[in-house]
C-alpha cells in the first residue's frame, strides 16, 4: 500500500471527524495498526483538529458544569454509596472488635492477678492447715500412746494376778511414795510413782527387790516418770521392793543410806 | 465539543442536556477508551458527536435543517443564536473565510451539522473521494490559520 497516497486521499482526516462508516472506521484502525507511520500523520490531523475546534469552541453556561457535577456526584453516590457504607460498616464492626478485645483483655488481666492473689492467701492458708493437721496427728498420736499406754496400766491394775505393792517413804524422804505392781508367776514388774522428789542428771532412782533377804536389780527409773513403768522381771520369792538413790545407770548392789521408800509383800 | 454539539443541535437548551448527557457517557466510558485507536479528544469529540447526532436524530429535527441553505445556515448560527461566541470565541465563519468555499462547505457540514462523509456525498452529489480530500485540504489549511505549534 502507497502511504502517501492513503495519506492524501483524507481517510486521515475524515477518521478523526468521525464522520466515516462503521466498516472503513475498522479499516483505518487496522491499517494505523500495520503502518505505525500512519499514527504520526494522524496524530497531526488530530493535533490540528483540536486547534481548531478550541478556536470555534462556545463555552457552555457555568450552570451546565454546576449541574453535570451536581449530576455526577448523584451517580457517584448512588454507585458508590453501598460499598462505602459497607466499608464504615467494616471499620466500625473492627473497631468494635478491637475495642472489645481490649475490654476483654482488660478484664482478663485483672481476673488474671485477683485469682493469683486468692491463689497465693490460699496457698498460704492450706500451708497453714497442713502445718496445724501434722500438729494435730502428731497430738493425736501422742494422746493415742497416752491412752494405750494407760489402757495397758489398767489392765494392769485390774489384773488379779498382780500383786500391789506399797513403798512409803522412809526416814530419808518421809513424803515419798511408789507402788510396784507384781505378778509372781510372769514375773513381770511395774512400777508406779505417787511422789518422789526430782533429782540431779547424774543421779537415777534404782528399784530393788529382797528376795531371799539379798537386794536384786529390778532397773533404773528418773523422777518424771508418768502411768506405769516396766521392770526387770523378779520371780519367786522376793518378800520386798526398795528403792534407792544411785549414779546414773545404777548398781550391781544397793547404797542403803540413799533408800527413799520401801515395802513388804502382803502374801495372800 | 460543546461548540460542536451546540452547532449540531442549534439549541442552547437541549446542547447543555447532550453536553451533561456526553460527559457522564465519557465518565463511564472511560475504560474503554483505547490510546492505539487515537487522541483522547478525538475519543471524546466522537461521543459528542455521535450523542448529538442521535438527539437530532430522535427528535427528528434535523431533515430540515439539513436542508436549509448553508449560508443562511451560517448566518443563522452566527448572528442570531450564538450570543457568547462573539463574546468568547472566534467565529466559524471567521476561521472558515480563508477556505475556499467547497472546502468550507464540506467542513461546515461534517462538524457542524452532524452529517457522515456519505450523507453529505449523498446529499450534495460530491463524490466520496471527493469529500475526503477536500477535508484533507480544508484541515491543512486550517492547520496553518489556527497554528500548528
Amino acid at each position: 500500500m502507497n502511504i502517501e497516497e492513503y495519506i492524501s486521499s483524507g481517510v486521515l482526516e475524515a477518521y478523526a471527524a468521525g464522520i466515516l462508516s462503521d466498516l472503513e472506521r475498522k479499516e483505518v484502525e487496522d491499517t494505523l495498526v500495520q503502518y505505525p507511520a500512519l499514527r504520526t500523520e494522524l496524530l497531526a490531523i488530530e493535533q490540528s483538529q483540536e486547534k481548531f475546534l478550541q478556536k470555534v469552541a462556545i463555552t457552555p453556561h457555568g450552570s451546565v458544569k454546576e449541574k453535570l457535577f451536581a449530576s455526577l456526584d448523584n451517580r457517584d453516590a448512588g454507585a458508590k454509596s453501598i460499598p462505602l457504607a459497607t466499608h464504615t460498616n467494616n471499620s466500625l464492626i473492627w473497631k468494635y472488635a478491637v475495642a472489645a478485645s481490649l475490654s476483654l483483655a482488660v478484664v482478663t488481666s485483672y481476673l488474671a492477678y485477683s485469682y493469683r492473689e486468692r491463689w497465693i492467701t490460699s496457698v498460704i492458708s492450706l500451708n497453714n492447715l497442713i502445718a496445724q493437721n501434722q500438729q494435730i496427728a502428731q497430738d493425736y498420736n501422742v494422746v493415742n500412746n497416752r491412752i494405750n499406754q494407760i489402757e495397758k496400766d489398767v489392765q494392769v491394775l485390774n489384773d488379779p494376778s498382780f500383786q500391789r505393792v506399797v513403798m512409803a517413804g522412809t526416814a530419808n524422804a518421809p513424803e515419798a511414795k511408789a507402788f510396784v505392781y507384781w505378778n509372781e508367776e510372769s514375773k513381770e514388774v511395774y512400777l508406779s510413782l505417787q511422789s518422789m522428789r526430782e533429782l540431779s542428771q547424774e543421779n537415777q532412782y534404782q528399784l530393788w527387790a529382797i528376795v531371799d533377804g539379798k537386794p536384786v536389780d529390778a532397773g533404773v527409773f528418773d523422777s518424771n516418770l508418768a502411768g506405769l513403768l516396766k521392770m526387770k522381771d523378779i520371780g519367786k520369792g522376793a518378800g520386798a521392793f526398795a528403792v534407792t538413790i544411785e549414779p546414773r545407770g545404777g548398781k550391781t548392789s544397793p547404797t542403803l543410806e540413799t533408800m527413799q521408800v520401801v515395802g513388804t509383800v502382803v502374801k495372800g | 465539543m460543546y461548540g460542536v454539539i451546540h452547532r449540531i443541535l442549534l439549541n442552547e437548551r437541549i446542547a447543555e442536556e447532550v453536553l451533561q448527557d456526553v460527559f457522564i457517557k465519557i465518565w463511564d466510558k472511560i475504560d474503554s477508551y483505547d490510546a492505539t485507536k487515537g487522541k483522547l479528544f478525538t475519543w471524546m469529540l466522537n461521543i459528542a458527536r455521535n450523542q448529538a447526532i442521535d438527539k437530532t436524530r430522535s427528535r427528528e429535527i434535523s431533515k430540515e435543517k439539513k436542508t436549509k441553505g448553508i449560508d443562511l445556515h451560517v448566518n443563522r448560527i452566527d448572528r442570531s443564536e450564538y450570543v457568547e461566541q462573539k463574546i468568547e470565541g472566534i467565529g466559524v465563519h471567521e476561521v472558515l473565510k480563508s477556505l475556499p468555499e467547497e472546502q468550507r462547505f464540506v467542513v461546515e457540514h461534517l462538524y457542524f451539522k452532524g452529517y457522515t462523509q456519505s450523507e453529505l456525498a449523498d446529499e450534495s452529489g460530491i463524490p466520496l473521494g471527493t469529500v475526503k480530500t477536500r477535508l484533507r485540504a480544508a484541515m491543512q489549511q486550517l492547520r496553518i490559520v489556527v497554528g500548528t505549534s
